[in-house]
């Protein structure tokens, strides 16, 4: 049984014609993530309910591409009845009683949640190793991690488990992992997709994007889960297009920018040289690459630390013990709740950074910390727009390193920002960012390039993106035979 | 008189009278079972979004234009971070940076005197849920939980509670009258606090300031400044001080009470709040608002005195909202404004108390009510008359003339008439003629007897009362 690694467009096929039920994609997903037990890329299985929505469908019109296909969702985007953990201990008991509008829009088109992607801690991290649950995994090597935060998606997509997986995407989470995995991971523009149901990690940064094998698969998810939601005020009004409709198309007389500071040596000469070749095959082919310079792009990871942690301490304060998840017993007093509820259910990490985003907005802090680093995103937008002016790509390497050891050490906190500099300029600009898989490194782990574009111009970085994975031709399965 | 100089300022909350709560789709609703009125939104779920209710940025406006604020054309929500077991997201969504009004005022009037009490800033924000407490346990009803609110915080511009309660009594009045809050303060729907400290000389910087919190009458805000200034006299004529503090009303006691002395470097870690893009408020927006200001209570007072009704009425008409909103229906009419004031405060609104009901839920058309007006002005009813036929009047449609007619009224107009009889009735009492002219007033109150005995109360007694007077010379 190898259905699920075939074309969306054949398995489509198959289930029309009847050949395949749904029930038996559901059961081969589980058959995969089963013998792949150890790559803990799952917080919570949901294969019950799964099997009994697979068997409902045998009776409805395969009505649209992704009817009956599986798909792995981020366990910080809440479903109805499924455990939403956020990889938290604080919310290890927690069910919820709605869907996310992105979960919603998935239920509609009739795809099936297989199960809770593993994570970092309500996405504070870079290696999904400050999950409760334990780090899952990188398919490539399982001494390795996957990245993180959706260190469980990029797992699961890379590891052939399913087609599809959702994950989030605050300061690289989608991107660094899917590079780190050889996988397809696209940041949509912040606005593109409703955050309802995603548990806030940086309110003005987070947004939920699709994590899959190819292109094409990337762009149809984005189609299902883009679009205006009446419950999120910062959705976009713009209307949805196809983003498959440039999948394919010419590149030629595309102009292509390349900041000096991504590639200079804070990535390895390894990367360096790969993305040096992809832009060689781009120019041979029509495009026009420049060198550019661009302020801002090394304050980045500063100025994310001080909106993202300043955000975080503020939207993880409603987990008190009072109305869900974790409370802590015989409490002495409404104090003594908060504080042993909070201290026994987050981890070292979160505490940190709830410590840390307190300390920015307290008193004149926030005026020396918080509200400049807005002024100065600001301006970090306002960089790209006049680069976006002149070209229609942003291009470098999505992150300096490949996949390093699970046992290397955690002590420097910084270490975890670090791994994002080249993605967090993008969430702090609100600009669309995706990964696509460049080739390997010596050791044979996953290169990525990372393509970022105007705002809203998902299908123009797809038009790139998809002649980049036609060229390139990689064999992008871990166990191999593509 | 006491030395110091009182400083009063007053910072109000008032519950926006909206269909739904501030930022979800939840009903906002008063007196309903416990939790009965919440969604994930309201108890601070994870994943949940704000969504702003158009409702209240209209209300804002209205409020902010009403009170002669200054509207900020561009605004954002801040978020106010604090633990509390009453606030759901345990950070409250406000406006501190951008108060949608600012740099308004009322006008009060204290015997004839006229002052302005300036309006420092107004912002809209929402309410927190309601918490019990049961013996060792605290019980939790999230019905009030995102219930738009706005706070209006006047200047430290009052020197007495009698200003304080003048003042209170003027904007619970404007909001209720633009229909911004039903401003029931014994359901919370419009609560206050006062700052209030004192100090020796005008020239003096103002002295250290207590806050009484959550007053629940406005009475209790007078009284509790009262009993602050008092407190606060005592201390410093025994040559105390005291710290900043937060104080409560205590009903049974009579008096305040200390809360809390405040801590240095109270930090709300206040940040714009990212899920809210900003308010753009268009000049357009601010004038359809506009067009929904009903006339208010100090225009209706100076129309209706211009139309001959008198102060007390006035008055009393404007205290009752609605009988002033069927008022008004009346202005452009020629008739008696007098009379038709008296009808509407006197019997009509007996009956409206003892049946509760509004005069919107009687038949009373306008038609009728004017067809009313004039058989009482020019005396064809006389007020006996009235309280016979008024269950009639605003139970059924019938026309005035029919139920005068079916209930067998037959008043003597006819002054000729009256005349005779009343002739008749000076010749058959001479004693009592005589009594009269002696300057026995009581003589003619006799006489007025007779005539109403023999017409059966059929004569207007004003108008018999004319012509007997007239007689009697």
């Amino acid at each position: 049984m190898k259905y699920l690694e075939k074309p969306i467009k054949e398995i489509n096929d198959l289930l029309k014609k009847g050949t395949i039920k749904p029930i038996d994609l559901v059961e081969e997903a589980f058959e995969r993530i089963e013998s792949d037990k150890d790559l803990n890329a799952y917080i919570t299985l949901n294969k019950e309910e799964a099997l009994e929505k697979a068997r409902e469908l045998e009776g409805k019109e395969v009505d649209n591409l992704l009817f009956g296909i599986p798909i792995a969702i981020k366990d910080n985007i809440l479903t109805k009845d499924l455990r939403t953990t956020a990889a938290s201990h604080i919310l290890d008991n927690f069910i919820p009683i709605y869907d996310a509008t992105v979960v919603e829009k998935i239920k509609e088109k009739n795809m099936i949640i297989i199960g809770k992607t593993n994570m970092d801690e309500f996405a504070m991290g870079s290696s999904s190793r400050t999950s409760y649950f334990g780090a899952p995994k990188n398919p490539w090597n399982n001494n390795k991690i996957s990245g993180g935060s959706s260190g469980g998606s990029a797992t699961t997509i890379a590891a052939r488990h399913v087609p599809f997986a959702l994950g989030s995407d605050t300061g690289g989470s989608i991107r660094q992992p899917a590079s780190y995995t050889g996988i397809v991971g696209m940041k949509p523009t912040y606005g593109r997709v409703s955050r309802y149901g995603v548990i806030a990690f940086a309110s003005s940064l987070d947004q939920l994007g699709p994590m899959t094998q190819n292109v094409l698969n990337n762009a149809l998810l984005l189609n299902v889960i883009s679009g205006h939601d009446s419950h999120d005020m910062t959705s976009s009004h713009r209307e949805v297009e196809d983003y498959t409709r440039l999948i394919g198309k010419d590149i030629k007389g595309k102009k292509i920018a390349v900041p000096k500071f991504l590639m200079s040596d804070i990535v390895d000469s390894e990367i360096i040289e790969k993305i040096e070749s992809v832009i060689e095959m781009l120019k041979e082919n029509g495009a026009v690459v420049d060198y550019v310079d661009m302020k801002y792009l090394d304050n980045a990871v500063t100025l994310y630390q001080i909106i993202a942690m300043g955000e975080a301490s503020s939207n993880l304060a409603r987990f008190d013990g009072i109305r869900y998840g974790l409370s802590a017993k015989d409490p002495k007093s409404h104090e003594d709740l908060y504080l042993e509820t909070r201290r026994e259910g987050f981890g070292k990490e979160v505490k940190r950074r709830i410590m840390v985003g307190s300390y920015l907005l307290s008193g004149d802090n926030a005026k020396t910390y918080y509200n400049k680093a807005l002024s100065i995103r600001d301006d970090m937008a306002t960089e790209f727009d006049k680069v976006f002016e002149k070209y229609d790509y942003v291009i470098g390497p999505t992150t300096t390193t490949t996949a390093y050891n699970l046992d290397d050490p955690m002590d420097d906190p910084s270490k975890s920002f670090m791994d994002d500099v080249l993605v967090i300029p993008v969430n702090m600009a609100g600009l669309p960012g995706l990964n696509i898989p460049v080739g390997f490194d010596k050791n044979h782990m996953p290169i990525g390039m990372h393509i970022i574009g105007n705002k809203f111009q998902e299908a123009e970085m797809y038009r790139l993106g998809s002649f980049i994975e036609k060229e390139l031709d990689l064999d992008l399965n871990p166990k191999g035979g593509k | 008189m006491s030395k110091y100089i009182p400083t009063i300022g007053i910072e109000v909350h008032v519950e926006l009278k909206t269909k739904t709560k501030i930022f979800s789709s939840s009903e906002n609703g008063y007196g309903q079972m416990a939790n009965s009125l919440v969604n994930e939104v309201d108890l601070g779920y994870p994943g949940t979004l704000p969504t702003l209710n158009e409702e209240v940025i209209n209300l804002g406006i209205k409020a902010a234009t009403i009170l002669n604020c200054k509207i900020r054309k561009q605004m954002f929500f801040d978020r106010k971070n604090y633990f509390y077991p009453d606030n759901p997201k345990n950070y409250q969504i406000t406006q501190n940076r951008t108060p949608i009004g600012y740099d308004g005022y009322v006008e009060i009037e204290d015997n004839g005197v006229k002052k302005k009490i300036y309006i420092e800033e107004m912002h809209i924000e929402e309410d927190t849920c309601k918490s019990t407490h049961r013996k060792d346990k605290t019980l939790l009803d999230f019905n009030r939980a995102g219930v738009p609110l706005i706070e209006i915080v006047t200047k430290p511009c009052m020197t007495s509670s009698h200003e304080a309660k003048l003042y209170l009594e003027k904007l619970k009045e404007l909001l209720f009258y633009a229909d911004v809050s039903d401003c029931k303060m014994e359901e919370g729907s419009m609560r206050a606090d006062a700052n209030v400290s004192i100090r020796k000389n005008e020239s003096d910087p103002f002295g250290t300031k207590a806050e009484i919190k959550n007053i629940g009458s406005i009475s209790n805000v007078g009284l509790s400044i009262e009993k602050e200034i008092e407190r606060q006299t005592k201390l410093y004529d025994n040559g105390e001080t005291f710290k900043e503090q937060t104080r409560r009303f205590d009903d049974k006691l009579g008096d305040t009470v200390l809360m809390r002395v405040k801590e240095t470097g109270n930090d709300y870690r206040y940040f714009p709040e990212p899920d809210i893009p900003f308010v753009i408020i268009t000049d357009e927006m601010i004038e359809n608002v506009k067009k929904t200001i009903p006339m208010l209570p100090d225009e209706r007072r100076e129309v209706y005195k211009n139309l001959g009704v008198s102060d007390i009425n006035t008055t009393k008409l404007v205290q009752n909202r609605s009988l002033s909103d069927y008022f008004n229906e009346l202005l452009n009419e020629k008739i008696n404004f007098q009379v038709a004031s008296n009808l509407l405060l006197g019997d009509i609104s007996a009956y409206l108390n003892k049946n509760e009901k509004l005069i919107t839920d009687t038949t009373l058309s306008k038609d009728r009510f004017l067809e009313l007006v004039k058989l009482m002005d020019d005396k064809t009813l006389t007020s006996k008359n009235l309280k016979d036929i008024l269950d009639d009047i605003l139970e059924s449609d019938k026309s005035i003339k029919d139920i005068i007619k079916e209930k067998g009224i037959e008043n003597i107009t006819d002054d000729k008439e009256i005349r005779e009889v009343i002739k008749t009735i000076i010749e058959a009492n001479p004693e009592s003629v005589n009594d009269y002219k002696n300057g026995h007033d009581r003589a003619i109150k006799f006489l007025m007897g007779q005539v109403m005995k023999e017409t059966k109360g059929k004569v207007n007694p004003g108008l018999a009362m004319e012509i007997l007077t007239e007689e009697l010379k």
